[in-house]
């Protein structure tokens, strides 16, 4: 399957020497987006071509990005911020990861090229706190595109100057929800903030600020060096241009980082083709498909096209296109139970139904796999996960209860065997 | 002006108004804990949810500005059912130890509870515990009963201008407490127990004297400082047990400071003098009432005589004090006397970036207006009367006969040889002038402690000796 994708990323993945400027301005046309965007573009043609190429943000949400970069208003008096959410840390993602590894320049051209687009002089990159080491290789490809007078004063002789700053997060799921993100980012907890306002009226330090996605960023170098209509032409379905970074796990052959031209493949061809079939033979019971957070499809509802809007119809999401794949000997509540503790674990504490029903989901499901549990338990449990849904002050709770809810329309007999004494936790 | 509707209702709105502020308006109480006017909107607690018409979820009123043609339901079941999760998921670790609890009766996690909340629970797992950490004289903590509303850190962050309180720790085991644990520095930290919707953050001087229901309430204003707060006092057979500041946008919007949140206490302590004193061979001695005007009416009835009067009084004692003093005889002296440094308005001004002025009496401002001129060194004179409201600052006396009328302790008229015990703030209706020019109205909340009498009926009581004396 892969050998037919035209790919944009993963050609450059998995060899240490491809992260320097060198191999960036030799193999992958380096710096030349840049040099035709500060050499002539204006912001809203770097704005329009966005739009052009259908990019969705890869962050989880999904959202258009030219989109998010025009809702920046250009007669405003304040600075304005282009920030890098790296935090990746949705259970299952680690895509951003390989991006920063091996192709830290694109990302640093995206930042320079996106930061011309939306008027910042200075972006930030936030990258999640455990990723020490790549931390530091971005660091160091910084400094050499700063020697390479790529980022810095007068850029490319344009008058234009931009400076970048990583900066390294303490380890919090939260701080992944882009204004948790910007209040850790400025120094205070990391609590998502109430919205409106959005970040791109008042973000970072209060002041007008796009937040994108490592891979968002990292593709903005191909849209201007392809043209727009050219990139969005990868995508293989309406209004998803481009190709995707997957981040394929679980009971497969072969679990890695894959690149797919968006919406050319299903789920099943996924599975069999780049993770060449389930892991020792064993049948497939289900797939979680974009991230931990994402509603679970039975293994009947995998022949569903891999993209945003087909995902959606079938009640789930494509996230942060982290699949993971679960084959006929796991068991649903302690997978559950392990999910539920996770965002238990994360939950800021801000607002109530997250503190605590993500807790005392917890509780219940802890419960149930313990042979602890009343009949009823079950349905307190949906019960509570739809108390979370749909009424926190960010998109945790709904992380949270979206699990909770697939897994007990899904696999509910799985959990009555438990609460009935005909299943015991081992 | 723009309109909105609720629950069926035509509201108009000023744009920027939250559907809280707006469903008020119509008569429509959405429960809210982590909301208040006076702080910045955080939308954490999800109690305030409303339905707003083509929005699919819930929407949390204190977030959401009204908006021309805005259709909002606040009582589909969709919200019901929110308000209730909410309520379900805020007892499910609070200790619900309402019968010991001070905040009881007026407790808006009671409240609403009873308005939103369920009968029955359906959690049965350990609550969550915690260990207090002292936060000093004024607040006393108890963080089990805490719903984690911050507005008690925003009331520091944003008003107290102190960074104090914090949340620490995250999820289900955040805690909120001081920095490092360490006790509450501000001035103004009783706001913090007027403000907390549950009883976690108590009044060390109120806790256990009282239940909040049994107490009578009256509205008056703060006598701490010019400002002028508006309070009320709470009381009970005669007690005052608490003073809490009164809703007043122009003047102390919503707060007040310790100093005159806790000012009332001498007006009921021991060491205040409640009868008439005579001074004898043995020191100060209870007298009746008639002697002690006789004495002080043949004291002043010749030599160089000098009133000081104390900017803590009222509009009303001030000018009757004025105007006996011309109809007792000619050549009276009239000064004022209130915080040193601070005699005329043009030295006061604001002692903080909060509420407190320099002026520690009420109305400076007053006994300006009526044109009594501040004393201006020491008081000399054959024979002086000091009027005092009670927290005037007596300066130095020197004199060959003193008499102190209103309020004082015994320490402060030890050098009296007369003191004619009035009234203190709590116990008279009048009026004073704050420092910006406002004119409020003092009431009486409780009766006057032992025999002290008006500072109106002391003039009379004087006069009549005269007149009688004139007579005879």
């Amino acid at each position: 399957m892969s050998a037919e994708q035209n790919t944009l990323f993963i050609q450059h993945f998995w060899k240490d020497s491809n992260r320097t400027l060198d191999y960036y301005l030799k193999q992958m046309n380096g710096y030349e987006a840049a040099k035709k965007v500060l050499g002539g573009m204006t912001p809203d043609q770097v704005v329009d071509e966005v739009k052009k190429a259908n990019i969705r943000g890869r962050g989880g949400a999904g959202f258009p990005m030219g989109m998010k970069w025009s809702f920046i208003p250009k007669n405003s008096d304040k600075p304005k911020y282009l920030v890098c959410n790296a935090d990746e840390s949705e259970p299952g993602t680690c895509k951003d990861r390989q991006i920063i590894r091996y192709t830290p320049h694109l990302l640093i051209e995206g930042l320079l090229i996106g930061s011309f687009a939306i008027g910042c002089r200075h972006a930030y990159v936030y990258i999640r706190g455990e990723y020490v080491r790549e931390a530091q290789l971005l660091n160091e490809a910084i400094d050499e595109a700063r020697a390479a007078g790529y980022i810095g004063k007068n850029i490319f002789g344009s008058g234009y100057d931009l400076e970048i700053t990583v900066h390294r997060g303490a380890g919090a799921y939260i701080c992944g929800e882009e204004t948790g993100l910007l209040n850790s980012l400025e120094g205070k907890r990391g609590e998502p903030r109430v919205k409106p306002p959005f970040p791109a009226v008042s973000g970072a330090f209060s002041c007008p600020t796009a937040v994108n996605n490592v891979e968002s960023i990292a593709n903005v170098p191909h849209i201007i060096r392809m043209g727009g209509e050219a990139f969005a032409g990868l995508g293989k379905i309406d209004k998803s241009g481009g190709t995707r970074l997957i981040s394929l796990s679980g009971h497969v052959q072969k679990p890695g980082v894959y690149e797919m031209q968006a919406g050319s493949m299903t789920l099943r061809q996924i599975i069999e083709g780049f993770g060449g079939g389930m892991l020792n033979g064993r049948r497939l019971k289900a797939v979680i498909p974009g991230g931990s957070s994402s509603p679970v499809l039975t293994a009947e509802e995998i022949d569903v096209v891999y993209d945003v809007e087909p995902l959606m119809k079938i009640g789930t999401m494509m996230g942060s296109a982290a699949i993971m794949v679960i084959n006929e000997d796991t068991d649903m509540v302690k997978l559950l139970l392990r999910i539920t503790k996770f965002y238990a674990h994360e939950s800021c504490g801000q607002c109530t139904p997250c503190r605590e029903g993500c807790h005392w989901m917890e509780s219940i499901l802890h419960k149930i796999l313990h042979g602890e549990a009343k009949p009823s338990d079950i349905d307190l449990l949906v019960d509570v996960a739809g108390n979370i849904g749909g009424k926190t002050l960010c998109a945790l709770g709904d992380a949270a209860a979206m699990p909770v809810q697939s897994f007990l329309k899904k696999f509910r007999p799985e959990f009555e065997a438990y609460v009935k004494g005909q299943k015991r936790h081992a | 002006m723009p309109k909105c509707f609720i629950d069926g209702k035509e509201v108009e709105f000023n744009p920027g108004e939250n559907l809280v502020k707006v469903a008020k308006r119509a008569g429509v109480e959405i429960p809210v804990f982590c909301y208040h006017p006076g702080l910045s909107v955080v939308a954490q607690c999800r109690m305030c949810y409303v339905e707003v018409e083509k929005m699919p979820k819930l929407q949390t009123a204190c977030s959401t500005m009204a908006a021309e043609g805005m259709v909002v339901k606040t009582q589909s079941e969709a919200v019901k059912k929110g308000r209730q999760g909410t309520m379900e998921f805020l007892l499910l670790n609070h200790p619900l130890d309402c019968p010991i609890c001070d905040k009881a009766g007026e407790c808006d996690l009671q409240d609403n509870s009873f308005g939103h909340g369920s009968a029955t629970m359906r959690h049965g797992e350990e609550r969550r515990t915690y260990v207090d950490v002292d936060m000093g004289p004024v607040i006393q903590k108890n963080m089990n009963r805490c719903i984690h509303c911050t507005r008690c850190i925003r009331f520091g962050d944003e008003i107290a201008g102190i960074h104090e309180m914090v949340a620490i720790k995250r999820g289900n085991n955040i805690d909120i407490t001081t920095i490092d644990g360490k006790q509450l520095k501000t001035e103004y930290a009783g706001n913090y127990s007027d403000i907390c919707p549950t009883g976690s953050l108590t009044l060390k001087d109120f806790r256990f004297k009282k239940r909040a229901w049994m107490l009578k309430k009256t509205a008056t204003v703060c006598e701490g400082c010019s400002k002028g707060c508006n309070m009320e006092v709470q009381h009970e057979g005669n007690v005052i047990y608490r003073c809490i500041p009164r809703e007043n946008l122009e003047i102390n919007k919503f707060w007040m400071c310790d100093e005159g949140r806790f000012n009332y206490r001498y007006t009921q302590d021991e060491a205040r003098v409640v009868d008439p004193k005579l001074r004898g061979p043995e020191g100060p001695k209870t007298a009746a009432w008639q002697d002690v005007i006789a004495t002080v009416e043949s004291k002043i009835r010749n030599g160089e005589v000098l009133f000081l009067v104390g900017t803590d009084l009222t509009n009303e004692e001030l000018s009757a004090i004025r105007e006996a003093s011309t109809a007792l005889r000619s050549g009276i002296q009239i000064r004022t006397f209130g915080t040193p440094g601070v005699t005329r308005t043009t030295e006061d001004g604001p002692a903080d970036n909060i509420l407190k002025m320099k002026s520690k009496t009420s109305n400076l401002n007053g006994a300006e207006k009526l044109g009594l001129e501040p004393l201006t060194g020491d008081a000399r004179a054959e024979t002086v009367i000091v009027f005092r409201g009670g927290r005037a600052g007596i300066p130095k006396i020197e004199a060959k006969w003193t008499a102190g009328v209103g309020v004082f302790t015994r320490e402060e008229s030890s050098g009296f040889d007369s003191v004619l015990p009035g009234l203190a703030f709590t116990e008279k209706e009048g009026t004073i002038t704050n420092h910006s020019g406002v004119e409020q109205r003092l009431a009486r909340a409780v009766r006057p402690k032992g025999t002290c009498k008006p500072v109106s009926e002391i003039l009379m009581s004087l006069l009549n000796i005269k007149s009688k004396a004139g007579q005879a």
